[in-house]
């Protein structure tokens, strides 16, 4: 795996590469995918830090507390009755103390579901190709274009250049190796 | 028939005498602690003689009342208990499974009457005591919470017997130890669920009274109040 | 001085480079305590528990304390990180991470007490519902199955809480280690790279959580004082003890928070991020609960002592004029008494004076718990049965390793993940604005942008 990337310092010259090479795609012969941004933190209110993706995660949450909801109460209530032990007259499976059960099992739920949907999201965990640059940490925003096409590089270089990349790297991290040869 | 145990403590009748005591740690495999234990309250006690005065020196009245487990029908002590060890058995007992125990002490301090006992230390017996044992009971080890059983071995060795025999379990046929004991009979055991039997009779008494009744634990032990005469007698 | 993303990023990851002499010797004596806490329970299993001082009827004492004590610590930092980020308060970065912390390791300790304190400690498992030979099942009616679900969830969504946003944080040191800790930060950042993808996930993801933790965390203390509430001790069975708790664990967990930012501000010198604005603000949370608390062992008492009722009133006046009245005082000085004014004046409200006020109530905190367990249990409803309780070496020995476990935890935590969460600290060095937006006007769009507010560093009151 190839990248091609420029550093900036802005994030409204991010934006503007974003688009400048969003721009370039069909003329390059590249697929709008192979770009990438990367920062250390984000960046609110930009177009490219938006994927409009927002209400799903919430479904998911709220899925997971209904499965753990179901398990609660498959858990309580179906097992006691399924081994019924004498009370003295006390109910067996009374909903109130179930309900607490059924409770926590809910909240359980939702939250463990809301760490898979991240995870599954966010395309997580991910070992192979991690591409970061130690100057992002530093603040700098990343963007590039993952094995970009061979004739293009020259021109790509100067696109990112011209929207305010105070750095422009080439690095060829091998899957599996961070990526950070400055070239 | 099912059967409703139940006891009647006669506070008339009690002298404060204290074999019961000694005849429950006999029956049921009881250890004693030694008196610097007890000195700081871990004395093993399935039923304790309370003594409380009333009026000073020197016109003291001294007054007894056995505690025992109450074999509550709304049992504090059973909910409680995250394993099942203090549950409610068909015949409406407050059964203790020991080897259920982990120790929790949760149904004790749940327990309105502070009759239940636990086990500091994997006991011990002085010599000669270690050779008394009493078979039909199982001797508990360290961390387990154990309490009046109302002599469950007992109870099962005279159904059983009753059973083979093809009949009904006849009243006074068989007692706890502390009723065969009680030299005054303050202590009178039976079947609740038998209407002509002597508990039966007595719990239906005029002064029949439960521990702490207000509580509604619905106790199995029965309380027969003091007499007016006796305050005259002492008086 | 005006603090650059590099400057936050070389400051916040400095102690998990470096290490002082002060840190190994802190290490050492927190080592020391866990050891001699382990010899102690080690010693407890062998004997039998009859090493500690508890006796019938005090079956539960400085145990149950412990446990009631460190699950209420637990309450600062989860919930009160989930609030503030909840309400999007923007001083909350630098606190967040130092509070969830303190929220998994109070937890891990205050679960482990249960477990060592039954009376035959190997059956513990006991407790977890799984099909088996023994024909065991869990007694759901139990207020104790009640607290090993709460606390089991509580500290998976803790755990998790404070996980995710420590991820890019965890990239962060990846890329800046070397050897071996690049390959175990690799693993903890789970190849995280920080596109924009991924940090709306994360946003959200962090979203949901603070919902979802708030109600976990105000259930877990209330199932704790239902261990009490659901007896029928006088003194216990109140209806007060949910919220009372509650109230009661978010105090003293503020509380434990504040002394312990001041303690990471002090050696980890982070003055330019824990600011007297943090404590200041916090000060004045602490001080709402402190309040809050007194309105509730006021109401406690003060509904006992109109009532009347001669069991109550037994233990009502254990607590205020006999055996206990001296603790009972002292807990009332130091929640109260103390602490009130040095909150409410705003020149006292410093890092020192927060940090004061705070020892003061951990402190009281602790008594107030024992107060609730012990006095209650010693004069229960029969005056025969009645008793007392005093604690011995191997209990002191065995709190003593509970407070010395939190401190090896937290400093260890210190040496492995940075006590402030770095890259929520460099959202607060973005302009206000900008971008698309500032063709708009403010607070037109997005919540977030427009409540970032000010650089958190030139922030002073």
């Amino acid at each position: 795996m190839k990248i091609l990337y420029g550093l900036y310092s802005d994030p409204e010259k991010v934006q503007l590469a974003v688009d400048t090479l969003n721009a370039a795609t069909s003329e390059l012969k590249f697929n709008p995918r192979q770009i990438i941004i990367v920062s250390g933190e984000p960046h609110e209110g930009y177009d490219f830090a938006e994927s409009h993706l927002t209400s799903l995660p919430y479904r998911w949450a709220v899925l997971g507390g209904a499965i753990g909801a179901l398990s609660g109460y498959f858990l309580t209530t179906l097992t006691q009755k399924a081994y019924p032990i004498a009370t003295g007259g006390m109910p067996i499976a009374p909903a109130w103390t179930d309900g607490i059960i059924i409770y926590e099992l809910t909240m359980l739920g939702a939250i463990l579901m809301t760490f898979i949907v991240l995870l599954r999201g966010a395309r997580l965990p991910n070992f192979k190709g991690v591409i970061t640059d130690p100057e992002v940490w530093a603040g700098k925003i990343l963007v590039g274009v993952v094995d970009p096409p061979q004739d293009a590089q020259s021109v790509l270089e100067k696109c990112l250049l011209q929207a305010g990349a105070t750095q422009v790297k080439q690095s060829s991290g091998a899957p599996g190796k961070l990526a950070s040869k400055g070239t | 028939m099912s059967h409703k145990w139940g006891l009647v403590v006669d506070l008339d009748r009690c002298t404060g005498c204290e074999a019961c005591v000694v005849a429950c740690h006999a029956e049921n495999n009881i250890p004693t602690v030694g008196k610097d234990q007890a000195a700081i309250g871990r004395t093993m006690q399935w039923i304790r003689v309370e003594r409380t005065w009333e009026g000073d020196f020197p016109n003291p009245k001294v007054r007894f009342q056995p505690v025992l487990c109450q074999q509550c029908d709304a049992a504090p002590c059973e909910a409680v208990c995250p394993t099942y060890a203090s549950y409610h058995t068909e015949e409406g007992l407050n059964g203790q499974a020991y080897n259920r125990c982990i120790g929790t002490r949760f149904c004790a301090n749940a327990c309105p009457y502070t009759v239940r006992s636990f086990n500091f230390y994997n006991p011990q017996w002085q010599k000669p005591l270690n050779l008394q044992l009493n078979p039909d009971v199982s001797v508990r080890s360290v961390g387990i919470m154990e309490k009046c059983t109302f002599c469950v071995q007992r109870i099962k060795s005279a159904e059983i017997q009753a059973e083979a025999e093809k009949r009904d379990l006849k009243d006074g046929e068989f007692t706890t130890a502390c009723a065969q004991s009680c030299a005054s009979k303050a202590l009178v055991f039976g079947d609740l669920n038998d209407p002509h039997s002597e508990v039966s009779r007595l719990a239906s008494s005029s002064r029949a009274t439960k521990l702490l009744g207000e509580l509604g634990t619905k106790p199995n032990v029965t309380y027969l109040e003091r007499g007016a005469w006796q305050d005259a007698n002492n008086g | 001085m005006q603090i650059t993303a590099e400057q936050i990023e070389k400051d916040l990851l400095r102690p998990i480079f470096k290490t002082g002499r002060k840190y190994l010797v802190a290490v050492g004596l927190a080592t020391s305590l866990v050891l001699a806490g382990m010899a102690a329970f080690g010693y407890q299993v062998y004997t039998g528990i009859g090493v500690w001082g508890i006796n019938s009827p005090v079956f539960w004492a400085f145990d149950i304390t412990n446990f009631v004590f460190w699950i209420g610590i637990s309450h600062a930092g989860t919930l009160i990180s989930a609030i503030l980020r909840l309400t999007n308060a923007t001083w909350r970065r630098p606190v967040t991470r130092c509070a969830e912390a303190i929220t998994v390791f109070s937890l891990l300790i205050g679960g482990l007490i249960p477990l060592c304190h039954i009376g035959r400690p190997w059956l513990g498992y006991w407790m977890i519902p799984y099909p088996s030979q023994r024909g065991i099942w869990p007694n759901f009616r139990s207020p104790l199955e009640w607290d090993f679900f709460a606390i089991a969830t509580y500290l998976i969504g803790s755990t998790t809480f404070l996980y995710l946003p420590a991820i890019p944080d965890f990239a962060a040191v990846r890329d800046a280690a070397k050897g071996l800790r690049k390959r175990i930060y690799s693993i903890l950042s789970l190849g995280w790279q920080g596109t924009p993808r991924q940090w709306q996930r994360l946003e959200i993801a962090m979203h949901i959580m603070a919902i979802a933790i708030v109600p976990v965390a105000v259930s877990v203390h209330t199932i704790v004082s239902w261990d009490f509430a659901m007896t029928l001790i006088p003194m216990w069975h109140t209806t007060i003890f949910g919220p009372y708790f509650v109230v009661g664990a978010i105090f003293s967990g503020v509380a434990a928070l504040i002394l312990a930012m001041a303690l990471l501000r002090r050696f980890l010198h982070l003055e330019e991020y824990l600011k007297p604005l943090h404590f200041n603000n916090l000060g004045k949370l602490l001080l709402t609960m402190s309040l809050l608390w007194f309105y509730c062992i006021f109401a406690e008492f003060l509904t006992t002592w109109y009532g009347n009722t001669p069991s109550e009133m037994a233990v009502f006046w254990e607590n205020v004029r006999h055996n206990f009245a001296p603790l009972f005082w002292t807990m009332v000085v130091c929640n109260f008494v103390i602490p009130v004014p040095i909150l409410a004046m705003k020149k006292l409200r410093t890092v020192t004076g927060t940090a004061i006020a705070s020892c003061t109530i951990v402190i009281g905190m602790w008594i107030e718990r024992f107060l609730i367990i012990v006095p209650a249990l010693d004069h229960k409803f029969l005056p025969y049965s009645w008793g007392t309780y005093r604690p011995t070496l191997v209990e002191d020995i065995l709190m003593a390793s509970t407070f010395g476990f939190m401190t090896l935890l937290y400093l260890s935590f210190t040496k492995f993940v940075p006590m402030i969460s770095v890259w929520e600290m460099k959202v607060g060095l973005q302009p206000r604005g900008g971008g698309i937006l500032t063709t708009e006007a403010p607070g037109e769009k997005r919540h977030g942008l427009v409540l970032e507010g000010p650089l958190p560093t030139d922030v002073e009151e």
